[in-house]
Order: C-alpha cells, then sequence, then structure tokens
C-alpha cells in the first residue's frame, strides 16, 4: 500500500539543486536512502518531516497533502521524526525531554502523556536511564532517546535522518533490531552512508545522486547490478582500474576485468559504488 | 532478568502483609517482571502496573522549579508550563543577563550625578530592545538546538512561537517595569518605553513572516536605535520628551495596531513547513 506519493518535487538552495523533480511512491515497511553527502536524501526527508516546504512539485503524505496548513497539522499528529543532529536539549533528563516533545504532539493530559513516555522509553531500553541528563548519556542511548521522541504518539510514517551514524557495532546492532521490529506496521524512511545499515534493514533501497533518484529497488537487485563487474587477482592490476587489497592478500577491482582477475562475490557496496561511478572517479584521480 | 526468584518464606511473609514498605515495593517490582513468581501467588497485576506507573512518574516528574511555580501560580496548565520551560529566553542564564543589564542601568543613573539625565535616557532607549532581544532567542534555530524536531510536531508554527513570544516579552516588561520604577527620574520614565517595546517585539514577530526571526529582530532594533540617535542629535536636550512624548506614543500605538494586522494575516508564515 502506497503511504508517501512523491510527484516532480524539486528544491534549490541559491544555485545548488538539492531535488530535481523527485518522483517515488513509497508504502509500509523499512526503505533505506543511500548516497553520497549532497544528494538531497536529508532535504527530501526534511521535506517529508514537514519541516521544510519543496519550491515545486506535489507531495501525498498517509492520505494528506502537507502544502494545506490543516492536513500538514494533520500529518504531524502522524509522524515521527529523528534528524541528523536532533539537538536534545542536554540539560534535560531523558523524561523530562520525551514529556516536553510530548507535549509539543499536543497529548494535554499528563496521566496519558506520563503513560506515554513509559512506554517509548521502555521500547528503546532506556527506562532506567529516565532520570539521567541528556548530557551524560552514551553516544548510542542519545540516539536511542531521539528516536523515543519520534515513537511518541505511535506514528504511522517514521522518518530517520542517519540514525546510526556514529554508533559501535553493538549500539547499531541493537538499533536495527529496534527499527527492523518498528517496520513491520508502518512506513519507515531512513537515510544513512552504511550499505550494511541498508542490506540488514531495508525491503528496499533508494540511491540518490545530485538530487535524484539513480536506483529503486531491492537491496538484492542492487547487489545484481555489480554482478560480473568484481574481480579478484593476485597481482595489482596493471591499468588504471579501481582497487584495493582485502585482508585476504587479493586484489579487489570493480568495474572491466583486470588480467588474471576471477570473478569475485558481489556486495550491496559494490553495486552503490558502481553505481555512482565512484570507481571512475579513483581511475580519474590516480 | 535475573535468575532469582522469590522463595517461599518472603512470598509467605508477602501474602500475610508482613513485610515492611520497602520489601513489599520489592517483591512488588519482582512480581511484575517475573511471570514464575506470579502463578505462585495472587496478585493484580492491573493495579501493580498502575501502582508503579504512579511510583515511577513521581520519581521522574520534571522538578517544580521556581520558575514552574510562578507560572503555575499565574494560572497557566501543566502542559503550557512544560512548553514554556524550555524556551531559551525563559532560562535563568538568560533572565540574570537581563537583570544585571538592568541593574547596572538604575545603579548608573543614581550613581552617576550630574550625568544621571544620559544614564535616564540611555535605560528608556535600550529597554524596549530587551523584549526584542528575548522574542528573538525564544525561537529559531540559533537559540533552540530542538528546532528541527520542533518544527515537525502539529505545535510548530504559530501556536508555539506566540506562546513563547508572549511569555518572554511578558517576563521581560516586568522586569523591565521593575527596573523603571527605580529610577531617579520622572514618574513618566517607568511607562514611556513599554509601548515601543511592544512595538518592536511585534513588529519583529511581523517581519518575520518575511525574514528570520533573527533578522527582523536585528533590523527593528537597529531601526529603533537609528531613529533614537537622529532625535537626539537633531533635538538635543528636548529629545526625551519628543521621543517619548504623547504623539510618539500615538505613533507607536498606531504601528504596534498595524504589526498585529500583519501578523494576523501572515501567520500562516512563521510554520517552517509553509514556502515564503
Amino acid at each position: 500500500m502506497t503511504t508517501v506519493s512523491i510527484d516532480g518535487l524539486g528544491k534549490r538552495y541559491g544555485a545548488t539543486v538539492a531535488l530535481d523533480d523527485l518522483d517515488l511512491e513509497l508504502g509500509t515497511g523499512v526503505t533505506g536512502f543511500l548516497g553520497p553527502n549532497g544528494a538531497g536524501k536529508t532535504t527530501l526527508l526534511r521535506c517529508l518531516a514537514t519541516a521544510l516546504a519543496a519550491d515545486r512539485g506535489r507531495l501525498r503524505i498517509l492520505g494528506l497533502d502537507p502544502a494545506v496548513p490543516a492536513q500538514r497539522t494533520e500529518l504531524r499528529r502522524r509522524i515521527g521524526y529523528l534528524p541528523q543532529n536532533p539537538g536534545l536539549y542536554p540539560q534535560f533528563t531523558a523524561y523530562d525531554l520525551l514529556d516536553y516533545v510530548a507535549v509539543l504532539k499536543e497529548m494535554t493530559n499528563g496521566q496519558q502523556r506520563r503513560a506515554e513516555v513509559r512506554r517509548v522509553l521502555d521500547e528503546v531500553e532506556l527506562t532506567d536511564r529516565a532520570r539521567t541528563k541528556v548530557r551524560k548519556l552514551s553516544g548510542g542511548m542519545r540516539q536511542r532517546l531521539g528516536l523515543a521522541q519520534a515513537l511518541l504518539g505511535e506514528p504511522q510514517l517514521l522518518i530517520l535522518d542517519e540514525p546510526t551514524v556514529g554508533l559501535d557495532p553493538e549500539q547499531r546492532m541493537l538499533f536495527r533490531a529496534l527499527i527492523s521490529r518498528l517496520g513491520e506496521r508502518r512506513t519507515v524512511l531512513l537515510s544513512t552512508h552504511q550499505t550494511e545499515d541498508v542490506g540488514a534493514l531495508c525491503e528496499r533501497v533508494v540511491v540518490m545522486n545530485s538530487g535524484r533518484v539513480i536506483f529503486d529497488g531491492s537491496p538484492r537487485e542492487l547487489v545484481a547490478a555489480a554482478d560480473g563487474r568484481v574481480w579478484l587477482s593476485t597481482t595489482a592490476p596493471s591499468g588504471s582500474q579501481a582497487y584495493w587489497r582485502n585482508a585476504d592478500g587479493l586484489y579487489r577491482t570493480l568495474g572491466d576485468q583486470p588480467e588474471g582477475g576471477e570473478r569475485g562475490q558481489p556486495s550491496l557496496e559494490d553495486g552503490y559504488l558502481l553505481l555512482l561511478g565512484t570507481t571512475a572517479r579513483v581511475r580519474a584521480a590516480r | 532478568m535475573t535468575g532469582w526468584h522469590i522463595d517461599a518464606a518472603l512470598l509467605a511473609d508477602y501474602e500475610r502483609g508482613a513485610l515492611g514498605p520497602s520489601r513489599v515495593m520489592a517483591v512488588d517490582a519482582h512480581l511484575l517482571a517475573c511471570a514464575s513468581c506470579r502463578g505462585r501467588v495472587e496478585v493484580d497485576t492491573v493495579w501493580l502496573a498502575g501502582d508503579w506507573a504512579a511510583v515511577f512518574d513521581a520519581v521522574h516528574a520534571p522538578k517544580q522549579g521556581a520558575l514552574r511555580r510562578l507560572l503555575g501560580r499565574l494560572g497557566l496548565p501543566e502542559h503550557r508550563i512544560q512548553l514554556l520551560a524550555a524556551t531559551p529566553a525563559l532560562r535563568w542564564s538568560w533572565l540574570s543577563a537581563t537583570a544585571a543589564v538592568l541593574a547596572f542601568a538604575v545603579a548608573a543613573a543614581y550613581l552617576g550625578q550630574t550625568g544621571a539625565r544620559v544614564s535616564d535616557a540611555l535605560f528608556l532607549v535600550f529597554a524596549p530592545i530587551l523584549p526584542v532581544l528575548a522574542v528573538a532567542t525564544a525561537y529559531g534555530p540559533p537559540a533552540d538546538p530542538m528546532q528541527e524536531i520542533t518544527d515537525t510536531t502539529p505545535m510548530a508554527g504559530p501556536p508555539l512561537v506566540l506562546w513563547r513570544a508572549t511569555a518572554v516579552v511578558a517576563v521581560a516588561m516586568a522586569m523591565g517595569m521593575a527596573a523603571a520604577v527605580l529610577l531617579p527620574g520622572p514618574g513618566w520614565y517607568a511607562v514611556a518605553w513599554l509601548l515601543p517595546a511592544l512595538l518592536l517585539s511585534i513588529g519583529s514577530l511581523a517581519l518575520s513572516t518575511i525574514v528570520p526571526l533573527s533578522t527582523a529582530a536585528s533590523l527593528l532594533g537597529g531601526a529603533w536605535l537609528a531613529v533614537v540617535g537622529t532625535a537626539a542629535t537633531v533635538h538635543r536636550e528636548s529629545s526625551l520628551p519628543v521621543i517619548f512624548g504623547g504623539t510618539a506614543q500615538l505613533g507607536y500605538l498606531l504601528a504596534a495596531a498595524v504589526a498585529v494586522a500583519v501578523l494576523t494575516v501572515r501567520r500562516s508564515r512563521l510554520d517552517p513547513g509553509e514556502t515564503r
């Protein structure tokens, strides 16, 4: 079922084109947005989260049009947003902060609001840190608190901008478990630089570059795009190929087959890099 | 979850009501988390969960600081107090700085002797800018690190901006009034700056529907200083009655009314999701 419909969305910052006539249909489950810095991921997520108005195009989110003030307010009741830099007030305790965001989400009944705060604290496993000030929480805990505020009010659409950045492997795994659980019953959109996150979490991946969608499919399809373009060899390629030496001491080359190269197993990252033409840029830089 | 379970003797004491309050609470907490132990004793888990939720809230709920108590006494509901408590310009650091500036102005007026009139004038010129600064730091990205989250909530835009602006203007004006009555000059000093302050505050909000709030506040604050400076240069000794006299006050009132009208018509532009 389509929950987010994007039609010809455009946004500029001065002379820079952030979104270039974007068209997308998104549904329930976890969709990952991959792309280099400046690809337009954050701008798109901010438009979807109603924090930013697009210059042109139409959005239909959960059946509502965010360009219409009354529908925008209604939409805000149904979405949760974790920005890249949440800026959580350091002097607040985890409980105070969630209570404050719950008020912003129009939960005026104190008893119901506090019950909701307890629920989200429990969901992100921070109940025992309720009295801890934000500045004393670890990076991973702060990120989970950021997710908790997005979960207040049980939103139907969850928008997460780089939620796993800066997390250690254990925290990242915990976060992935949480997000995949949340994606079972709602639409979750997340942007990331980490192809591992996309492979582990997302049913669908959208790759963006220069404000445009350059790939839209399943992670498996993105891996398949690199099939026959990943090579392993015992000696360094002699040409201007992009390559690196892996942990087994073999040279991994992306693109054309080097001399003596044997076909390697492609990964999601290979598919992503080939799609962006990163290998061409590496070759050009040599 | 530990592997520990309530032993038979402790459970018997719990059922007989022979335990002290702290041990009862410990057993309650364990029963809520342990299905195995719950199976060995008759317990109303719904009641227990509610009881524990109340304890949890009592322990963790925001502390009733002086500011919250004051806002409560003014009749504000609890959720509004929670909303205003996060306003940067209502934090003690900001309020202390404002109080210090006003105290300095009053002290200068008393200690200046021959220069007292100059100090009074400085107070009247700068006092209207204090509420504008408060408004500028009450909302917006430079002052509020959580702005991006705030912008995506149903309270974003006009409701939050206006609530916070009203609160900080009220507080800044109350502090200004308290300082003004301590000034040694004529009685009208205490109120002469109020209308200019109101005009600059509402004007900043109205202008912020076109440019960012910090820019709007800087523009109007700068314009006020430029106008006052020009009047002082032209009229010299008689500049205060010109700037704060009856005719000027009427002008401020009319201009404030225009600013209110503009703000009302364009209030939707305060919403970050609205195209400017």
